[in-house]
């Protein structure tokens, strides 16, 4: 079992096809997992796992819900 | 309350029948204008008075058991100060006004184009070119005249802003971009008030209550405008976004529950709705 991914607004064309239950190696970390993506560090402003907001360093594990959330201020 | 006013409203008030069973004393908006008229007073304040003679104002009738007669009255009394009146902004004024708002100070220096049809509530084709201010005059006129709107033709700064949530219990965030937001959230933070803000990107969005002091969107979301400008603002997530935006500063100023602290992020394509604590 691997994670949930959610990716917002502009991020949604990273979301891999397996989003829903993408594999994560031990120690994976937000900043590996949105490399590992292809998505620029600073187009991630927001991340949470598990519905708390996280940051770059926190660690994934199987199982987890995570989000990334780009710049939005659109009105 | 002049024993007049009592007086009329009670003379005015008829007895029908009532959606949750039996009936009661109800007032009709010709009846609300002609005593504000008379009175001297706002209609949203004879509508108050009303409610607290257990007379209901017929525009309020289908909203009692979604908002009591104390909730209705305190939303009557209330004094909002609402930043944009674009797309969320359009959106939050007309929710603002079927709920009965008291007072709200609006402000938008802009005027409507026609890339403004897609999404933005107030924007209509004989209407391109117009004030958005003088638009959102025009709909309160039309839609609740009871209600107390001050508006002003302008964008404002750090340095208005202050000055333009003087005297609000609440500060509404339906500005476009990042660039301000940041600036109000302080300035509400300084005012001492809550702020009820939000935003969106194509399908995605996010709603937050910021009490001040505390972190919110515009803390952790930078300065550089964002995802919009690509996406664009589709009207349900607009609407999606202004609907929660509008039903948490019904939270606030009635004293329920409020998002205080999280921020509900939702994206509609994914069906995802969650609730981050910040």
């Amino acid at each position: 079992m691997g994670i949930e991914l959610k990716c917002f607004a502009t991020l949604r064309e990273y979301l891999p096809e397996n989003g829903d239950d993408y594999p994560v190696e031990p120690g994976e970390t937000i900043r590996s997992l949105v490399a590992k993506l292809g998505i620029p560090e600073k187009d991630v402003t927001i991340t949470f796992i598990n519905a708390l907001r996280s940051d770059l360093d926190s660690e994934i594990k199987d199982g987890d819900r995570v989000g990334l959330f780009p710049p939005v201020g659109g009105g | 309350m002049s024993a007049s006013l009592e007086d009329s409203i009670r003379g005015l008030a008829h007895s029908r029948a009532l959606p949750w069973g039996g009936s009661g004393p109800v007032l009709d908006v010709r009846d609300v204008a002609e005593l504000a008229k008379k009175h001297a007073l706002p209609g949203h304040e004879v509508e108050a008075l009303a409610l607290e003679l257990d007379v209901t104002p017929v525009r309020y009738l289908r909203n009692r058991q979604s908002i009591s007669r104390k909730d209705q009255t305190r939303l009557l009394r209330a004094s909002i100060a609402l930043v944009g009146l674009g797309g969320l902004g359009g959106s939050l004024l007309e929710q603002f006004l079927r709920l009965g708002i008291g007072r709200m100070r609006a402000a938008d220096g802009d005027r409507f184009e026609t890339s403004n049809l897609n999404r933005q509530a107030l924007s209509t084709l004989d209407g391109l070119g117009r004030e958005k201010v003088r638009a959102a005059r025009l709909r309160a006129d039309t839609v609740n005249p009871s209600i107390t709107l001050e508006t002003r033709t302008e964008y404002l700064t750090p340095e208005t802003l202050p000055g333009f949530l003087d005297g609000c219990s609440l500060a509404v965030d339906a500005l476009g971009g990042l660039t301000m937001r940041g600036h109000l959230q302080e300035a509400a933070a300084r005012t001492g008030i809550p702020l009820v803000t939000g935003a969106l990107a194509g399908w995605s969005g996010y709603v937050a209550v910021v009490m001040p002091g505390q972190v919110g969107p515009a803390d952790l979301m930078g300065m550089d405008n964002g995802g919009e400008e690509k996406l664009g603002c589709p009207a349900p997530a607009v609407n999606m976004v202004a609907s929660l935006m509008a039903s948490e500063v019904i939270n606030v100023l009635t004293g329920a529950p409020t998002l205080n602290g999280r921020m509900l992020v939702m994206d509609l394509r994914s069906h995802t709705f969650e609730t981050i604590s910040l």
